[in-house]
C-alpha cells in the first residue's frame, strides 16, 4: 500500500488554489463530492446521478424517470458509441455523476468519459501480473466501481482494491486482498456504506477460503472480514468435515444490499469447493450457498439462510439481493428477494433470515419443495458421480450474476431465467494451491429434444408466481432495468437490446447491438433535459435518446 | 557525482528484476515430452469425468469419434505426448478443435485426459478399411458433389469435406450416410422458410435472432429474412443430407466412398478463408 504524504497534498491543494483562484471565481461551483447522504437518497428522481452497483442500497434497479416511455421508446436514437481498446467484454455497471461517466473494463481498464459526447477524460490501466497466471475463472472482468468523496473504489483481478482519485484516475491507495498465486482474484463492484467500501474474493473453483472484507474509504486500512467459512471453534465450521473448510471456497464476487435502519449488510455466497465430488466436504459447507445478513459496523454475522446446502451442482448464490417492504397476508414484511441458480425463487424476512416464499421458476429436478423449515427437500439420484447424472437446472443455474430489476410500484421481480439441463460428473481430485480444483464438472444439454432456452420473467415476490414472461430463443445472460415509466431494458443473448412493457412482457423496441448485454443492465439518468439510456454490450458503451426532445444544456 | 545516477539505475533495474521473477514464476515451462501422469490412478479416474465432459461430445464416449476423429488410434500412428498436449492446449487451426488455454485448463488437466485415453486405446492400430478409394471417387463424383466440396470442386450447401479423413471416424462417416445419426452441424440445420404468398424456401440456417434469420437456400443463394415478412420459419427435424441407404448405395460402394473419404486429409485443399 502506499499514499502520498499528507504534506505532499497540502502543497498541491494550496498550489492549484492559489492558481485557480482568480479564475475559479468566475466559474460554476461544482457540485459537493459525493456523500454517504447521496449513497442513501438512492437513484434521485431528477435523474442526475446513479451512484452505486445496483442504483441504490436496495438494488432494485428501478429508475423513477419517466421521460421515455412505452409509447416514445420506438423512438429511441443512439447520441454515441464509446469503444474500448481492450480485448473482452463489459461486465460492469457505470456509475454517473456531474454528467461524467466513470466505467471499469476487462484487465482492469477504467475509463472517465464526457457523458454528453463519450470522449475519454482519463483513462486508468492496471499493470497485472501475466494473465496466464490470473485465475479467475471465468473471464478477466470487472462489475463496477464504488464511490465516495472524491474517490472511486475498484477491485482486481490479481485481488486488490484501489483507490482513484475521480478528476484523474490516479491511484489514491493499493491494498492487497489476498495473494492471487492461491487462487484469489476480484470481480466485483465495491459498495460503500459510511466510511467503509465492503469487497469479497473470487476463486470457488481454485480451493480459496472466502471472505467479505471492509475498508476504510481513505486509507485502505482494513477495517473487518468475515470469513464466509467458519474457522475452528466458530459456529458453522463443523459442517466441513477434516480440512476441508480451509479451501472450501465460498467466494464472494457479485454486490449485495444494505439495510441503514436494521444496519445489516446482505451477500450472497458463492459455491463449495471441489464444487461437484460430496465426499470431498461431507455437512452443510455453511456459509457457501448462503444468503449472509453482517452488522455493517463489525462485519459480524446477524442470520444466514442456506439455499443449497452441501450443493454438488455449483450453483453459487451470487445473484442480486433486492430489499422491497412488502404487504403479505395483510402484513407489513421487509424482505429480501432472490432468484437462485438452483431454480427456486425465495422472499426472505431480512430481519430474521426467515423464509415467506421459496418456489421454482424454472424446471428444477433436484428437490421437490423448499420445506417449512426453510431446507429443499432433495430427491435421490441427483448426486454427481463418475457416470454422470442429469440434473435441472446446468451448473450456470436458473440465472445467475447479471443483475435482477424490482419495480416497487407494481410489486413485481423481473430476472431472466434460463431452462437448461446438465449431465453432472464427479471424481475426487486432489489440491494443489493455486490450481482449478472442481472434483467434475457439468456437461450441458443441448438436443432438438432437450434444447436450452430462456425468458424474462416477471415474478410476484409475495407469491413467487409467475405474471409474465418473454421467451428467448436461446437462454440469456443479461441483466435488467426498470423504469418508473413502466419499461423494462434487457437483453438476448444473440446481441439484441430489447425495450419490453413491463406491465405485459409484450417487446416494444429492439435493435442489435452487434454483442450481448452479458452480466450487465443498462443504467439511465438525465443529462440537459434528455433522459438517457447507457448500454455496455461487448467492448462498446452506447448512450440511447430522445433527439425529438429538445435539449435543456446544464448551464450550472 | 553521474556515477551515483549509474549506481541508482543498476540498483532499480536489479529490484525490477527480483519482482518480475517473482511475478514470472507462474508462467509454466514447456510440458514434458512424456506424460507424467500416465498409469496414474487417480489421474485416470479424474481424466475419465474431464474427458466425457470435455472431449466425448466430438470425440465420443468411446473416443472412437463422432463428428472429431478417432483419437484412441493417435499413439499407434506415432505421435507424441507432447504433441498431442500442444493440440489440446493450442487447438487445431481451422478446424472444430478448440484452444484449452490455462487457467481454464490446466497442465494437470491435460494430461489427466490423456491419461486417461492412453487406458482406451489400442497399442496397435486398426486396418484400414477395404473399399477402393479410387471407384469411391467416382461414387463421390456421381452422388455427393452436388452438396459437398473438396477443395475447389463440389457445392456448397453441405460442408466442406477437403480434409474429413482427418476430422472424422470412417464408422462415423457410414453412420452419417447411412442417415443413422441424428445431429446436425451447426451451420447446416435445415430450415423452411414460407412467404406470405405460400411460397417455400428450403435451406440451411447459417444463424438466427429473435427477429431474423440467415440462410443458404437451395441454390446457395445467401440470404437474410426478417422473421415478421414470413408467414412462418419452421426448422426441419430431418437433416438436409439425403438418407443413402442399401437401395441407393451397395455395402461395397459405401465401403469406396469411406475409403476415398478417408485419404482426404485437407493436404491439398484450396485455400479455405471463410468457413
Amino acid at each position: 500500500m502506499f499514499r502520498p504524504t499528507s504534506a505532499r497534498v497540502a502543497i498541491a491543494v494550496f498550489g492549484a488554489a492559489a492558481c485557480m483562484a482568480t479564475l475559479a471565481a468566475q466559474q460554476s461551483v461544482p457540485p459537493p463530492l459525493v456523500t454517504a447522504q447521496d449513497l442513501l437518497s438512492g437513484l434521485p428522481s431528477d435523474g442526475s446521478r446513479w451512484l452505486m452497483f445496483g442504483g441504490g442500497y436496495t438494488n432494485q434497479r428501478h429508475s423513477p424517470l419517466t421521460q421515455i416511455t412505452p409509447e416514445n421508446v420506438n423512438r429511441l436514437v443512439p447520441q454515441w458509441v464509446f469503444q474500448t481498446d481492450t480485448a473482452g467484454r463489459f461486465e460492469t455497471t457505470p456509475l454517473l455523476r456531474d454528467n461524467v461517466l466513470y466505467v471499469t473494463g476487462p484487465l482492469n481498464v477504467a475509463w472517465a468519459i464526457d457523458a454528453r459526447t463519450g470522449r475519454q477524460i482519463w483513462q486508468y490501466k492496471r499493470e497485472l501480473p501475466p494473465t496466464g497466471s490470473l485465475t479467475a475463472c471465468c473471464g478477466l472482468v470487472n462489475r463496477g466501481f464504488g464511490v465516495l468523496g472524491d474517490r472511486l473504489f475498484m477491485t482486481t483481478l490479481d485481488a486488490h482494491l484501489l483507490s482513484l482519485n475521480m478528476k484523474t484516475g490516479a491511484v489514491v491507495w493499493d491494498t492487497t486482498l489476498e495473494d492471487y498465486s492461491k487462487g484469489y482474484a476480484s470481480t466485483i463492484a465495491p459498495l460503500v456504506v459510511k466510511d467503509k467500501v465492503i469487497v469479497g474474493v473470487a476463486g470457488g473453483e481454485y480451493g480459496i477460503r472466502g471472505f467479505i472484507d471492509a475498508y476504510d474509504a481513505k486509507t485502505g486500512d482494513r477495517a473487518w472480514r468475515f470469513y464466509t467459512i467458519p474457522g475452528p471453534g466458530e459456529p458453522g465450521n463443523d459442517t466441513w468435515t477434516g480440512d476441508s473448510w480451509q479451501r472450501g471456497g465460498a467466494g464472494v464476487w457479485v454486490t449485495g444490499a444494505y439495510d441503514p435502519e436494521l444496519n445489516l449488510l446482505y451477500y450472497g455466497i458463492g459455491n463449495p469447493g471441489p464444487d461437484y465430488h460430496s465426499e470431498s466436504r461431507t455437512g452443510d459447507n455453511l456459509y457457501s450457498d448462503s444468503l449472509v445478513a453482517l452488522d455493517a459496523d463489525t462485519g459480524r454475522p446477524r442470520w444466514h439462510y442456506q439455499f443449497t446446502p452441501h450443493d454438488l451442482h455449483d450453483w453459487d448464490a451470487t445473484e442480486v439481493p433486492i430489499l422491497a417492504d412488502l404487504t403479505i397476508a395483510g402484513q407489513p414484511r421487509k424482505v429480501v428477494m432472490f432468484a437462485n441458480r438452483n431454480g427456486f425463487f425465495y422472499t426472505l424476512d431480512r430481519t430474521n433470515g426467515k423464509l415467506i416464499v421459496g418456489k421454482p421458476y424454472v424446471v428444477t429436478t433436484w428437490a421437490k419443495e423448499i420445506g417449512t423449515d426453510g431446507r429443499p427437500v432433495i430427491l435421490p439420484g441427483y448426486v454427481p458421480d463418475e457416470k454422470g447424472s442429469l440434473t435441472c437446472p446446468d451448473p450456470t443455474g436458473a440465472t445467475n450474476f447479471w443483475p435482477a430489476s424490482y419495480d416497487p410500484a407494481q410489486h413485481l421481480f423481473f430476472v431472466n431465467a434460463r431452462e437448461v439441463c446438465a449431465t453432472f460428473y464427479a471424481w475426487k481430485q486432489e489440491y494443489v494451491p493455486g490450481e482449478r480444483y472442481t472434483g467434475g464438472a457439468g456437461q450441458r444439454t443441448n438436443s432438438p429434444d432437450n434444447r436450452a432456452w430462456g425468458a424474462l420473467r416477471a415474478i410476484d415476490p409475495t407469491t413467487g408466481e409467475r405474471k409474465w414472461e418473454f421467451p428467448y430463443i436461446s437462454p440469456s445472460t443479461s441483466g435488467v432495468l426498470t423504469t418508473a415509466s413502466g419499461l423494462a431494458f434487457t437483453g438476448d443473448a444473440e446481441g439484441n437490446f430489447l425495450a419490453i412493457d413491463s406491465h405485459t412482457g409484450k417487446l416494444l423496441w429492439h435493435f442489435q447491438m452487434g454483442s450481448a448485454l452479458h452480466g450487465t443492465s443498462p443504467i439511465t439518468y438525465m443529462l440537459d433535459g434528455r433522459q438517457q439510456i447507457l448500454v455496455p454490450s461487448g467492448t462498446t458503451l452506447t448512450a440511447w435518446g430522445l433527439s425529438d426532445i429538445a435539449r435543456v444544456p446544464s448551464t450550472r | 557525482m553521474r556515477w551515483i545516477y549509474f549506481v541508482l539505475i543498476v540498483v532499480v533495474v536489479a529490484a525490477a528484476n527480483l519482482i518480475a521473477q517473482d511475478v514470472y514464476l507462474k508462467i509454466p515451462a514447456d510440458p514434458p515430452t512424456k506424460n507424467p501422469l500416465e498409469g496414474d490412478a487417480d489421474a485416470i479416474t479424474a481424466g475419465m469425468g474431464a474427458y466425457r465432459v470435455r472431449c466425448a461430445d466430438c470425440h465420443g464416449m468411446d473416443a472412437r469419434g463422432i463428428r472429431g476423429p478417432d483419437i484412441t488410434q493417435v499413439w499407434a500412428r506415432g505421435r507424441t505426448d507432447a504433441a498431442l498436449f500442444r493440440s489440446i492446449r493450442n487447438g487445431v487451426p481451422n478446424t472444430e478443435m478448440p484452444a484449452h488455454p490455462a487457467p481454464r485448463t490446466s497442465d494437470l488437466d491435460i494430461w489427466r485426459i490423456l491419461a486417461y485415453v492412453k487406458t482406451i486405446s489400442p497399442a496397435t492400430g486398426t486396418a484400414p478399411g477395404s473399399g477402393n478409394a479410387a471407384s469411391g471417387e467416382h461414387v463421390f463424383a456421381t452422388t455427393c458433389i452436388a452438396c459437398h466440396r473438396i477443395g475447389d470442386r463440389g457445392g456448397n450447401l453441405g460442408p466442406d469435406l477437403s480434409r474429413i479423413g482427418a476430422a472424422r471416424a470412417r464408422a462415423a462417416m457410414a453412420r452419417q450416410i447411412r442417415g443413422t445419426m441424428g445431429s446436425f452441424k451447426t451451420g447446416y440445420e435445415p430450415v423452411t422458410l414460407t412467404t406470405p404468398n405460400g411460397q417455400e424456401i428450403r435451406g440451411v440456417k447459417k444463424n438466427e435472432d429473435l427477429f431474423s434469420v440467415q440462410v443458404m437456400d437451395t441454390r446457395e443463394r445467401i440470404q437474410g429474412y426478417l422473421r415478421e415478412d414470413m408467414r412462418s420459419v419452421s426448422d426441419e427435424k430431418k437433416s438436409a443430407m439425403p438418407v443413402f441407404g442399401p437401395d441407393t448405395l451397395s455395402d461395397a460402394e459405401l465401403d469406396d466412398l469411406l475409403s476415398y473419404l478417408e485419404s482426404l486429409q485437407g493436404t491439398t485443399a484450396a485455400p479455405s478463408g471463410a468457413r
